[in-house]
């Protein structure tokens, strides 16, 4: 358990260290410290304003909204910004999502079991303390509210792959910045305001009462299953996997989906903060790239197409009767290094 | 008396309803607590709005980056007559009475190209990979917020299932 003193001597230490991180390693206080923040939504209660920004190499998008959150998993968020979400608001709880397009008039239900998964999440921390150095950075008032900051950095090529400011007091995560390969910001969340409170009254987190509304209809789910071969099995094709994965990459989780009758098998890695979805298909459907401006990659004897969209990236190319996206927030190259390895 | 509809308990909130229906739904208001916490949630909601309404009305919010900030104000006028459409009357314009539900299946994502082979719109694979990081401490699950309100973004997070490989991810320490 972590303890209030040692929290505020690790700040006290912070004033004195200055701006530079410190060589000391991380010991348990920062990954103490790091796991607590992990969990203070599923603990606190608060009402604030959060400015989110995704930095992409032609377009960035700043969404502004407000937030209230009732623990441990009952979220609303009302957009402010941009102009094309104002007035729109979303629900969340737990795995579900109910997002309310005011304009359109309709509402948008979305299930992602991801989100309510704590098992998952508390490995998924275990890889990225593996993989990860975590270490006291400058403290910063955000939101009016006193912060300890602390950096992510990776342990194979020693890049900062993430910063996190953290409310002294509560734990929560304040202000977030995620940075790329070459140092640049890619997304950015902060808040502008915060007010933690005990009462938020549940009725403001019932879904929308709709007339007629069915839920699960038309759904494709699979039954979950805990490894990774029965997945592959229910793909019912002979896969394709990468035999090369950047550093501290492991396979954390899969899934088979329909679309339409298109049966995608989908693998997801992670190394803990950055991760890397293969999708393939044995039916012949090509991924449409239509709506997205592309470059052309030759590798091995492939011919495949690359997009950036914002931070994220997507390279699909196929093998015969094999089609493949490969999606992450990885540079190109290592995208075509992951790509080039990919074997039955 | 039947339950109000959404739609009628706006109205009766903004006293918008002829006075006899006004006073039906008030009566129905105190024998109904179904009803009364509908109507709770949905004053709550008009005050929200105020309240959001009121703050841009002084200033926008702050923001970090000057490409952004300058790109959000010049959306100000325009952003300012929505707000004031959405206080009373346009947000009686029954909100949740006339949503449609969006079909789960959504066509958008499967393209026939001209030689009649399907393929899949790479949108799909972005916000389904975005969706993921859910699963990842600190991570953002939403991808672009602008594409959960997109007409096409149903069908990747109904069908969407994860399956934690349970083990593979376990580091031992
Ligand atoms: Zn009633």
């Amino acid at each position: 358990m972590f303890h209030a003193s040692k929290t505020f001597a690790l700040g006290l230490g912070l004033l004195v260290l200055g701006a530079a991180p410190s060589d000391q390693p991380p010991g348990p206080d920062a990954d103490g410290l790091l796991h607590l923040s992990m969990l203070a939504p599923t603990r606190l209660s608060y009402v604030g304003r959060l400015e989110s920004v995704q930095f992409g190499g032609s377009k960035s998008e700043a969404t502004i909204y407000r937030i209230e959150h009732r623990a441990p998993n009952l979220t609303r968020r009302w957009y402010l910004a941009p102009q094309s979400l104002f007035g729109d608001w979303s629900l969340t709880r737990g795995s579900t999502a109910y997002n309310v397009d005011v304009k359109r008039k309709r509402i948008y239900v979305s299930t992602n079991k991801v989100l309510d998964d704590q098992v998952a999440l508390d490995d998924n921390f275990g890889l990225l303390t593996s993989n990860y150095r975590v270490l006291p950075a400058p403290p910063q008032t955000v939101a009016g509210r006193v912060t300890i900051a602390l950096l992510l950095i990776n342990k194979y090529t020693g890049q900062i792959a993430m910063r996190l400011w953290i409310d002294k007091e509560t734990k929560l995560v304040l202000q977030k910045e995620s940075y790329s390969s070459n140092g640049a910001v890619t997304r950015q969340l902060r808040f502008d305001e915060i007010r933690y409170t005990a009462d938020l009254p549940a009725p403001v987190f019932q879904p929308p009462n709709l007339p007629g509304f069915t839920m699960g209809k038309g759904a494709t789910h699979h039954a979950p299953s805990n490894d990774l071969l029965s997945v592959v099995k229910a793909a019912g094709f002979s896969a394709g996997f990468p035999k090369y994965l950047p550093d501290g990459f492991l396979p954390v989780a899969g899934d088979v989906s329909d679309i339409k009758s298109i049966r995608n098998l989908h693998l997801l890695y992670s190394d803990g903060i950055r991760t890397l979805s293969l999708y393939e298909n044995a039916l012949g459907a090509a991924v449409d790239l239509s709506r997205f401006r592309t470059q052309q990659v030759h590798f091995q004897d492939y011919t495949g197409d690359f997009v950036q969209d914002g931070s994220t990236t997507l390279l699909a190319w196929h093998d015969e009767g094999l089609h493949f996206a490969l999606v992450g927030e990885l540079s190109r190259a290592e995208l075509v290094k992951i790509a080039s390895s990919v074997a039955k | 008396m039947q339950h109000p509809t959404t739609e009628r308990l706006i109205d009766y909130i903004h006293a918008a309803l002829a006075p006899q229906d006004d006073a039906a739904v008030h009566m129905h208001l105190d024998e109904c607590s179904e009803c009364r916490q509908e109507h709770a949630v949905q004053i709550r909601l008009s005050e929200m709005l105020r309240a959001d309404a009121a703050a841009h009305e002084r200033e926008l919010p702050p923001m970090l980056k000057a490409q952004i900030w300058n790109a959000v104000r010049s959306l100000e006028p325009t952003a300012m007559d929505r707000v004031r459409a959405w206080l009373r009357p346009a947000y009686s314009v029954p909100v949740a009475a006339a949503l449609i539900v969006a079909a789960f299946v959504a066509p958008g994502y499967l393209h026939h190209n001209a030689s009649g082979a399907p393929s899949i719109d790479a949108a799909y694979y972005l916000q389904d990979h975005a969706a993921m990081n859910g699963a990842t401490p600190f991570g953002d699950h939403s991808g672009s917020a602008a594409a959960q309100f997109e007409e096409t973004s149903n069908v990747d997070q109904t069908v969407l299932h994860a399956v934690p490989v349970v083990g593979m991810a376990r580091v031992s320490r």
